[in-house]
């Protein structure tokens, strides 16, 4: 699952000549811990979303491949589009895809230095105990 | 040393919490942590029980992931069930929402006095709340937004309200003690400027005696015939979720209930309170932002979160304008598109602002309880609210482009990813589908709705459970109407009141 979710997430945000992509970002610790950490029912909507991502090529470019088998150019056309779909239920699907990505992606060190962000400590993961 | 106790997860190793007071307070949030205090200054025993773990500034995380894990309710992922999914903003942690919000302080308008009088049979309340207000401005060092402090996003808003002409536009007054501009406010103000009530209200409360459970989930009210007698739940550790010891505390006196308008009802219903009205009458401020694009950098994480608004159109259409800034995590993901399309555009990310609207919304929903063994809300706009919704919109992209922006980035599915400044007036065709916009839902009302008259209310005029004895209600459920301004000031005074009638 962590597999179909990091395929998903690469495409969404992609390595680009200005910008570091989501798989310069750490992708793979970040997803482990996400799993390990939130709620089995946030994670199970992920991976749902992610099953929507690869499973609608054939809605968007018109392939019938899941979109881990398009080539580069038509992967990118279908991240896309189906972002952007009309069908809302698809569209929400993406979304949270893309949100868990923008949490990996945006906290980046390299990312935020590109638009003048200051990096971001480790949180400390504490509280009062008494 | 503080005269109370505050006492932590405890694993299943460890012994029940077993404790007697006179009041419990269940809730930290701007309701539960006035109420503690109000009572505690009284001279009263009380315990205060949080779902949350008790974090203080430096404890909060710096990234919107530790703050969806740490402070959070579900990790943020509570949607509201209708003919869209909007999420509902709500945090699970000592001091509630108050940690996570913007601290903005808005007092009661008089003409939800009169509502509240009309509409429900609730009087008497204006004055105490009023002298609360007073009071609470003065402990939470309530004060406007420093100008150096404001940072470019609210400056540009400012001067596009003053081109528009808009009314009551102003820089907003907040629970915050000279403001530094970190844009931290909603993972929580590590400058320790916010005053939410986990720097406040609470460590008074145990400095005066309290008993502060922290990490400890209610699962009942108990009673005896009608009279509630106590509290029973479990210790869930904040970060594994693991189920820890049991605990029961019981109060001599009362039990106020201000666990939040989805989670207070759920408590009640959960402990065999049955009425009519019980989880009915819920609303909110749905909302959402448009960005403005400018040709000069913005860096709106750079400034107070929140720092101006407009009321003047409270009453005509019916809806709050405001600035915020969210974090840039979560602009990446708000931006629509994806793959390499996605990437162009978020490279303007420094030079976008977003502000904001919120509707006064009319519409009502539920809350029940869900298989998930969460609180599920029902809720849908109705067409006159997405009108509203939607001049909502163009107001927004309207005061952006009289502040300079060159375009608009309005978010709305079906329509252009953006605007220039003179197409802003296709705004005024956008879809009234609640599905084509990403909004939420920040400012949540109802559920245990005050009023005179028990067959369409759940508490009286002091936030009394009809028909029982000792049940009390003292947050955001009680309030029967939509505010249509920032409703902490509202919580917290109502709550006051409340506890302060029953010493």
């Amino acid at each position: 699952m962590l597999a179909l979710v990091r395929a998903a997430i690469v495409l969404l945000y992609p390595r680009t000549p200005e910008l570091p992509g989501a798989e310069d970002c750490d992708l793979d610790a970040f997803l482990t811990k996400y799993r390990d950490e939130t709620t089995p029912l946030v994670w199970a909507g992920v991976v749902l979303g992610a099953i929507v991502f690869h499973l609608t090529p054939v809605l968007t470019v018109k392939v019938p491949l899941p979109a881990f088998f398009l080539p580069p150019k038509l992967a990118d056309r279908h991240a896309h589009e189906i972002s952007s779909t009309d069908s809302y239920m698809l569209r929400q699907a993406i979304f949270l895809v893309k949100l868990v990505a923008g949490l990996a992606w945006g906290s980046h060190p390299d990312v935020r230095k590109h638009f003048a962000l200051a990096p971001l400590a480790t949180d400390p993961d504490d509280w009062r105990t008494e | 040393m503080s005269r109370g106790q505050h006492v932590s997860f405890r694993s299943k190793d460890d012994l029940d919490l077993d404790a007697e007071v006179d009041f419990i307070v269940v809730g930290s949030g701007a309701g539960g942590a006035t109420a503690a205090v109000t009572l505690a200054r009284g001279g009263a025993r009380v315990a205060l029980v949080e779902a949350g773990a008790w974090r203080d500034p430096e404890h909060y995380p710096h990234s919107v992931y530790g703050g969806m894990r740490d402070l959070m309710d579900d990790w943020g992922a509570q949607v509201t069930m209708g003919r869209a999914l909007w999420p509902i903003v709500q945090a699970r942690t000592m001091g509630g929402t108050t940690v996570i919000n913007s601290a903005i302080c808005v007092r009661t308008p008089d003409d939800i006095f009169d509502k509240w009088s009309e509409e429900h049979g609730i009087s008497g309340l204006k004055r105490p709340m009023r002298a609360a207000q007073d009071r609470i401005e003065r402990e939470l060092s309530v004060e406007e937004v420093p100008l150096a402090s404001l940072g470019r996003s609210n400056l540009h808003a400012i001067r596009g309200a003053e081109k528009l002409g808009f009314r009551e536009s102003h820089v907003m007054r907040r629970y915050v003690k000279g403001c530094v501009g970190s844009g931290q406010c909603l993972q929580g103000c590590r400058e320790r400027k916010k005053q939410s009530t986990n720097v406040t209200y609470v460590p008074e409360t145990l400095e005066l005696g309290g008993l502060i459970v922290s990490s400890a989930r209610v699962d009942r009210v108990t009673f005896e015939g009608r009279r509630a007698t106590g509290v029973t739940g479990r210790f869930v550790h904040p970060r594994t979720r693991v189920e820890g010891t049991k605990f029961r505390i019981r109060a001599k006196k009362a039990v106020i209930v201000a666990a939040s308008a989805t989670w207070s009802p759920i408590l009640l219903m959960r402990s065999g309170v049955r009425m009519q009205s019980l989880g009915k009458y819920f609303r909110a401020h749905p909302g959402t932002g448009v960005f403005g694009v400018y040709d000069e950098p913005v860096d709106m994480n750079v400034g107070a979160t929140q720092g101006w608004a407009s009321t003047g159109f409270r009453h005509e259409p019916g809806l709050k304008l405001e600035t915020l800034a969210i974090p840039f995590e979560l602009v990446a993901s708000r931006f629509s598109g994806g793959g390499t399309e996605l990437m162009k555009r978020i490279q303007d990310f420094r030079h976008v602002a977003m502000w904001c609207h919120a509707v006064r919304a009319e519409s009502t929903g539920t809350v029940s309880d869900s298989f998930f063994g969460k609180p599920q809300v029902s809720y849908t706009l109705d067409r006159a609210d997405m009108e509203r919704f939607r001049k909502g919109m163009l107001l927004v992209a309207q005061q952006h482009v009289a502040a300079g922006a060159k375009a608009v980035l309005p978010g709305i599915s079906g329509m252009p990813f953006k605007l220039m400044a003179n197409e802003i007036g296709k705004l005024e065709d956008a879809p009234l589908d609640p599905r084509a916009y990403i909004a939420i839902l920040s400012h949540l009302f109802g559920g245990c709705v005050m009023g005179k008259d028990p067959k369409t209310s759940v508490v009286d005029g002091l936030g009394r459970v009809h028909g029982y004895e000792g049940l009390v209600v003292a947050d955001a459920s009680v309030i029967p109407t939509n505010l249509g301004v920032n409703p902490q000031h509202t919580i917290m005074s109502l709550a006051a009141t409340f506890s302060a009638a029953l010493l």
